[in-house]
């Protein structure tokens, strides 16, 4: 399950840290292509950035405020949950 | 052949459907019901969605009695909408599209309830009434692509209906249209509201804020009942639709009319609409509430006609909206409408 690389901040800025593991690189990627194109409902105050490196799929957020960044951090990890659900259910992915 | 999944959550139904070259292989629905006097918020909705999405899209597979591999392309609402619905729904459809291979093509719900309605009623060239919670357009497709000949200024026609719901305490359980709809056959009094046609466009907002005061009024001192009200109302504001969309045909010199969005499967205002069109030879299309009210068939069908025209969705572009783009879809799908 995703393991919280920690908080910290920044700058004046809250940094949030996620790594989470995956069966394989290509799970990770189509995680990262699912949850990646919506924005973030508000504007500025808050950045989100998603990369794969490996299997594992990382998430870094910034922010300005702490309740953003709990706002921005509880709804990624329903969306994590949902993809998670979704793979096991109608996965594995077909061979490219 | 060409199989479409379609993939429907933009309001506070979810649906999934399949379909095989204009035959709906499966069309499997959910709808999130508040209680009585309350309306569904985005978050509520897209709660509701991610419960039982996954068990709808295994649904869907098996009363179609296919697999992954079959499915060709995967089509899913990018908007308009409420937000977090929308996001649930695009999650799986991007999540299965990349797990089973496939395309992915990202629809108008608009054009979603136009394409299902011409495929389900056969018609032509139709002046299109679109009328829902959420929408209230006349639309016509002219000049090879679908235009916007009239349309609300504030609510949506079904909007007016479920907050008058709300007001009295309507069930919305299966809908509150369809209750009101019961009640009104019960009508015996006719309560004069205003009628606010503007040129080719409606306002509901003022009869609404006029009936909600009348209702408290009249209803307290007996002059009127509930269900008198609810046979004001739908006179009221299906005479507006009618008037509007009679308008936009004969400037278009359009002899059929197709109704689609869910008070499109209101058999009063068909009745209305029915005629109209009688006094001008015209014909009138409608379709039950399997296909009228929001479902993954629609989304399947819009998905079919743009995939068939070579159109699909990238990933990176796969974001959802909340505001309609209507025209501009309309120009998308322009090379693939017969």
């Amino acid at each position: 399950m995703a393991a919280p690389v920690g908080m910290r901040k920044v700058s004046g800025k809250l940094e949030f840290a996620l790594d989470v593991p995956f069966p394989s690189s290509r799970e990770a990627s189509i995680a990262l292509q699912s949850l990646s194109p919506d924005r973030e409902p508000r504007k500025g105050g808050i950045s989100k950035e998603l990369t794969v490196s490996g299997s594992t799929l990382s998430v870094r957020w910034m922010a300005d405020e702490a309740r953003i960044l709990r706002v921005s951090v509880g709804s990624f990890m329903d969306h994590l949950s949902l993809v998670l659900e979704t793979m096991e259910m109608f996965g594995p992915p077909v061979p490219q | 052949m060409t199989v479409v999944i379609g993939f429907e959550g933009s309001a506070n139904k979810i649906g999934i459907g399949i379909i095989r070259d204009g035959v709906v292989l499966s069309n499997p629905r959910r709808t999130y019901i508040t209680p009585p006097g309350q309306g569904f918020l985005p978050s509520e909705t897209a709660r509701h969605h991610r419960a039982v999405i996954l068990t709808v899209l295994q649904e869907a597979l098996e009363q179609a009695a296919l697999t992954p591999a079959d499915i060709d392309c995967v089509a899913y609402t990018k908007g308009p909408g409420m937000g977090a619905p929308l996001v649930t729904v695009a999650l799986v459809a991007r999540t299965v599209a990349q797990l089973w291979g496939r395309p992915l093509v990202g629809v108008n719900h608009c054009i979603g309830h136009v394409e299902m309605g011409r495929l389900i009623t056969r018609a032509h060239n139709p002046t299109v009434l679109y009328v829902s919670g959420g929408n209230t357009q006349v639309i016509a497709y002219s000049e090879r692509r679908y235009r916007i000949f009239g349309e609300t200024i504030d609510i949506a026609v079904g909007n007016c209906l479920d907050r008058f719901a709300r007001v009295i305490k309507i069930s919305n359980d299966p809908s509150p249209g369809y209750n009101i709809e019961q009640m009104a056959k019960r009508g015996r009094q006719y309560v004069e509201l205003p009628y606010t046609v503007k040129g080719m466009d409606v306002s509901f907002s003022g009869i609404l804020s006029y009936i909600e005061e009348a209702a408290n009024k009249m209803l307290a001192s007996a002059q009127c009942t509930a269900e008198d009200l609810c046979f004001s109302l739908q006179e009221t504001l299906f005479s507006m639709l009618v008037e509007i969309t009679e308008r936009a045909m004969a400037h278009c010199g359009s002899q059929e009319v197709l109704i689609v969005g869910g008070v499109g499967c209101n058999l009063r205002l068909q009745e209305m609409m029915g005629v109209m069109c009688e006094e001008r030879g015209a014909k009138l299309f409608a379709t039950d509430e399997r296909f009228c009210i929001d479902n993954g068939a629609m989304i399947a069908q819009a998905g079919w006609e743009m995939f068939r025209s070579g159109q699909t969705t990238a990933l990176p572009d796969s974001w959802i909206t909340q505001r309609s783009e209507f025209t501009s879809a309309g120009l998308l799908l322009s090379g693939s409408t017969s």
